[in-house]
């Protein structure tokens, strides 16, 4: 431990399926596979996890030990070989499948796991297709609300113990116990008790089956049909980063995953695997509204819409006019923003739009922290850069004060993290013209805007988030938006340009 | 062989109150041990070596050698340090520690005075199963015994060495019986077995280096202390030294339990000391070493001594030394699911093949005694049975396994013939 | 308002204070419990829990674990009677046939008040004395089914003949 601290790493070599790797001294084989890419079948092992060592399915051949050895409790000692391809232990390999399979139910036409399942993905590459047991499988307690997000399945759980270390050493609530002894053993909270934290769909992430469903997901889609796309959650300034699961095809989002990163590990919180929901046809602002002189409102073209706006714009003194920009976009967007409106445009009085109710200091010791904006640190520099203050106080109550004739307002891009956005919407609702530029379907609602811009949400743009550490967020790989009028804020501004330059 | 039967263990029995501080001193060289060691006649060295030297190897069934054992904790660790004697005696057959805390448990207790101060441990446990209620008595009443006569506690007999030793029971669980398992149980856990490495002797009991004993290895040494290596070596073979208590029933006149030399001959163990089968009945298989080992059939049981290697070369084992007789009179398939049964009711369902496999092979035999199993069966338990050797934390997936084995090979057509009769009858035979 | 009585609180209470960790007091913890009420009521949990910070899943998890805890109501008598293989081989099926036929007898007028409940068990060691049993915490020898009439009835009354 010293020897680490003090910079100077001892390294070990050893041969891995006759290939030589390099490792840091007290490094497991499992561990070193995973680096090297290199797939040691197992259930109960988890890099983000302590060692259980109970599914008895990582075994390798070692040196000339008679006895097969798990990979995932093997320290490497130099000049070790190992395997885990040797016929032997692929043998092994299909009995402990085989086992696993003993007592399991054969659930798979109605279990979410199908097509992410360890169990199948295995049957699939150990191939012992056909079992030798046929006699009556024990039962246990099925479809069980053991959390706000989780269904319990105890009778698929295959026992490695992932979702009681997860509860003992990542949450720290110790939530989940494993009862009874042999195959009488069933996982379980004490009776009646609840899970209750704000990271359960982690346990259905490292769930290797479908023992721990999302009951948000639940029946919804089979997940061959789904793509993935990284992402970073917008959920809060931590940015953890993700994987968006979508059915692009019918402009559907499903669900988010974790992606391992050095700022959230492996794991994300529940509030964030809700950034789905926003970008959804039901929930999101499809298309422009417009509300005419004679106060009726309609829906436009998006060249109707900046037409419009442009034309508003022309006849504002740019003392007249606000922004309101929420801390949700990215840099690149401010930038595009700022540089138009503030540089080109001379309009100096901006305006951040925070929940008044937040906390922004707050932290619960894991991902979640108080400041419910992606990109707060990014805001900020945009300010900056543009010559403004990087921080602005009580932004919403100095716009209403302000009572400017024209607001253009970059929306929050998740109402849920927004509870006082109804009240702060309708008391827009009393300005001249308010430009609101928004994902929230929910604004619609407010008939005194009489400008409202669908954008994309974060997952269907490019670009960049500042976390709360000034760490780097990439948005780099977008689904088409959900909705073809949707744009984002570069798009935006980039038209408005175009339309103003041609006017001037 | 010098002394036939030697008396090493259950030296104060037929005594007046046996277990007796005072009858231990006056009649078993009660404390010598201790006096003569942290005295200063003989050093912490010294008595690893003896003991090393002696032969003993661990009574509780796995065999090991117990002074190499002792040397496996690391002196480089100053901190706390625990000696634990394993006095679970769950291994169906096995009675023989039981007799010890009946018969002479403050031998048990000086024993892990020396141990502990081979180990340089200042605190212990006697972990006993909590159906042995009567000698969990005995057991406590000795420790206060000798506590009041300054053999545990602070600085023993002046010597500077402190060794507490309380006694914790244990809650019905065969696997409490494995050491790593027992010091789960001690940790107020479930009592199941952790995986190696790292070993107990490094990281144990709170993670601390921990050595476990079993009752009858530790009531071996204080005699060692006081004889010498060499004396307890003219018992015993050359690699099966010392005395052994054997757990013999059955269709015995008088079954119970004996202490012999090891190498002794399984037979002359019949004749003499049990006085022979009952009246009528004969063997129609041994069980040698507890409900784990492998069966033997009479033409194997020819010419058996009692010791490691014989049992070895037979493909069995010695064990905890319990042997049970079956007599002719048994139905050998009832005995079977007997055998599985436990292990499955005991497997802590950790491990898969275990846990998975012991359930498995309950739920076949169940089959084979109502008749629903189909005739391929009862060779599918060698298989299964065959995949679940070698795989797990512990060796209790080993133990229902072997004898599992050894059933099908040596009996597979009682099996059949029994299953084929309950299919036809639809039911149970009997 | 404790649900443990003055003598049972401050045994428990001194158990937690006798090992390295509160924990490892959870065994001898219950076995006092049992000693006292026969089971371990979801109150008895909740009070280890709340008063003194004994986990709940680590309390449950080593009642379901182990054999002698029990978390239903028991019989003043429980008989645990050895079904393993020497006592199998000295009669232990048709002795534990006839406890189950005085209990299903007894039950029958008695109802949950029946003074015995029977569970097959593992080996009690003590294999030279087969066929055994505990009632409670006394250990029976030699329980063959001649002798079973007349050994229950030394604790309590049977209506079987």
């Amino acid at each position: 431990m010293s020897e680490a601290s003090k910079g100077s790493q001892e390294t070990v070599t050893f041969t891995l399926n006759d290939r030589e790797i390099t490792v840091p001294k007290g490094t497991t084989v499992m561990a070193a596979a995973r680096q090297q890419d290199v797939y040691i079948p197992h259930f109960c092992w988890h890099p983000g996890l302590k060692i259980a060592g109970v599914c008895r399915f990582c075994l390798v051949k070692v040196d000339n030990r008679p006895k097969l050895e798990i990979a995932c409790n093997l320290t490497a000692t130099p000049g070790m070989k190992v395997s885990s391809v040797l016929p032997e232990v692929k043998e092994a390999h299909k009995w402990a499948l085989e086992f696993h399979l003993v007592n399991h139910p054969l659930d798979c036409p109605i279990c979410d796991q199908a097509g992410e399942c360890k169990l199948q993905d295995y049957y699939m590459e150990v191939g012992k297709y056909k079992s030798e047991m046929d006699r009556p499988k024990v039962l246990k307690p099925k479809a069980l609300e053991i959390g706000s997000e989780l269904v319990l399945d105890t009778e698929r759980c295959i026992l490695c113990d992932r979702c009681v270390r997860f509860e003992e050493e990542v949450t720290k609530t110790g939530a989940l116990g494993i009862f009874n002894r042999g195959d009488r053993a069933v996982i379980g909270t004490y009776p009646d008790k609840k899970i209750e934290h704000n990271y359960q769909d982690n346990l259905v992430d490292i769930c290797p089956v479908g023992a721990f469903t999302s009951r948000d997901f639940r029946f919804k889609q089979r997940v061959w049909f789904l793509k993935e796309k990284p992402a970073v959650c917008p959920g809060c300034s931590t940015g953890c980063h993700v994987d968006v699961h979508a059915k692009p095809q019918v402009r559907t989002y499903f669900r988010l995953k974790p992606r391992e990163s050095e700022v959230n590990g492996f794991w994300m919180c529940d509030k964030g695997r809700k950034t789905y929901k926003h970008m959804n046809q039901e929930q999101r602002l499809r298309f422009p509204l417009l509300t005419e002189a004679s106060g009726v409102r309609r829906r436009s073209t998006v060249d109707e819409a900046l037409a419009a706006l442009a034309a508003t714009m022309l006849k504002a003194d740019k003392s007249e006019v606000a922004l309101l920009v929420s801390a949700a976009y990215t840099c690149e967007e401010y930038a595009a923003f700022f540089e138009f409106f503030v540089r080109s445009l001379g309009v100096t009085n901006v305006y951040q739009w925070r929940e008044p109710t937040e906390d922004r200091e707050a932290f619960d010791g894991l991902l979640y922290r108080g400041d419910h904006n992606p990109n707060t640190r990014g805001l900020s520099e945009a300010l900056k850069a543009v010559g403004l203050p990087g921080e602005v106080k009580d932004g919403f109550e100095a716009l209403l004060r302000q009572a400017p004739k024209l607001v253009i307002a970059l929306g929050p891009e998740l109402a849920f993290q927004f509870p006082s956005l109804p009240a702060q919407l309708s008391r827009l609702e009393q300005l001249p013209f308010v430009s609101l530029w928004t994902i929230d379907g929910a604004a619609v609602s407010h008939v005194g805007l009489k400008h409202l811009l669908p954008m994309k949400g974060y997952a269907e743009k490019r670009g960049r988030f500042l976390n709360f550490a000034g760490k780097v967020g990439e948005l780099a790989d977008p689904f088409p938006a959900g909705s073809e009028d949707a744009r984002d804020v570069v798009e935006v501004v980039a038209a408005l340009s175009e339309i103003l330059a041609h006017s001037l | 062989m010098a002394q036939d039967k030697p008396r090493i263990i259950l030296r104060t029995a037929g005594l007046a109150n046996p277990r007796a501080l005072k009858t231990y001193i006056e009649h078993a060289e009660g404390y010598t041990a201790i006096k003569k060691v942290l005295g200063g006649a003989m050093t912490r060295e010294q008595l690893i070596e003896e003991v090393k030297a002696s032969g003993l190897r661990g009574r509780g069934g796995a065999g090991f050698p117990t002074g190499l054992k002792w040397t496996f904790v690391p002196q480089s660790d100053t901190g706390p340090k625990y000696l634990i004697c394993n006095n679970d005696e769950s291994e169906p057959g096995t009675f023989k520690d039981r007799e010890i805390c009946t018969v002479n448990p403050h031998q048990v207790i000086e024993g892990m005075v020396l141990a502990a101060f081979a180990i340089r441990a200042s605190k212990g446990y006697i972990y006993t199963r909590w159906e042995f209620q009567a000698e969990i008595g005995y057991l406590v009443e000795a420790i206060k015994e000798a506590y009041a006569a300054g053999f545990l506690g602070k600085n023993i007999l002046g010597s500077g060495f402190d060794f507490d030793l309380d006694h914790y029971t244990g809650a019905g669980a065969y696997i409490c019986g494995e050491e790593t398992g027992l010091i789960s149980s001690l940790e107020g856990k479930k009592g199941q077995p952790k995986v190696k490495p790292p070993f107990p002797a490094v990281s144990g009991y709170l993670g601390r280096p921990t050595i476990v004993n079993n009752t009858e290895t530790l009531a071996n040494v204080p005699w060692i202390v006081n004889h010498g290596a060499k004396e307890f070596r003219q018992y015993g073979t050359e690699k099966s030294p010392g005395s052994k208590l054997f757990s013999i029933s059955g269709a015995l006149v008088r079954p119970g339990v004996y202490e012999v030399p090891l190498g002794y001959p399984f037979e002359r163990l019949i004749q003499e000391e049990c006085g022979g089968y009952l009246p009528g009945r004969s063997l129609q298989a041994l069980i040698p070493g507890g409900a784990s080992a492998p069966l033997l059939t009479p033409e194997e049981v020819q010419g058996l001594t009692l010791d490691y290697e014989a049992m070895a070369a037979r493909n069995t084992m010695l064990g905890s030394g319990a042997i049970m007789i079956i007599d002719d009179r048994q139905v050998l398939a009832e005995l079977l699911k007997v055998t599985i049964e436990f292990f499955a009711h005991e497997s802590c369902g950790q491990c898969t093949p275990c846990r998975e496999g012991t359930g498995w092979l309950n739920n076949i035999m169940d089959g084979v005694l109502d008749g629903t199993a189909k005739p391929g069966n009862v060779e599918l338990m060698r298989t299964v049975a065959k995949h679940m050797g070698g795989k797990t934390i512990c060796a209790l997936s080993d133990a229902c396994a072997m004898p599992v084995t050894s059933y099908v090979q040596k009996f597979s057509g009682s099996l059949q013939a029994y299953l084929a009769q309950a299919t036809a009858a639809g039911g149970h035979v009997k | 308002m404790s649900v443990f009585d003055g003598g049972l609180k401050a045994e428990i209470e001194g158990f937690l204070k006798r090992y390295e960790t509160k924990r490892s007091a959870i065994l001898p913890v219950l076995h006092a419990i049992q000693d006292v009420h026969g089971w371990i009521k979801p109150e008895h949990i909740e009070e280890l829990h709340t008063v003194y910070g004994l986990d709940r899943v680590h309390v449950k998890e080593v009642i379901t674990f182990y054999d002698i805890y029990k978390d239903k109501p028991v019989r003043r008598f429980q008989i645990r009677y050895c079904k393993n293989i020497t006592c199998h081989m000295l009669g232990a099926r048709p002795a534990i046939a006839r406890i189950r036929a005085h209990i299903a007898a007894l039950d029958a007028v008695q109802g949950e008040d029946g003074a015995f409940s029977l569970e097959e068990f593992p080996c009690l060691g003590k294999c030279d004395g087969a066929p055994v049993m505990l009632v409670n915490k006394e250990r029976v020898e030699h329980a063959t089914v001649d002798k079973i009439d007349q050994l229950l009835t030394k604790y309590a009354p049977t209506v079987l003949r």
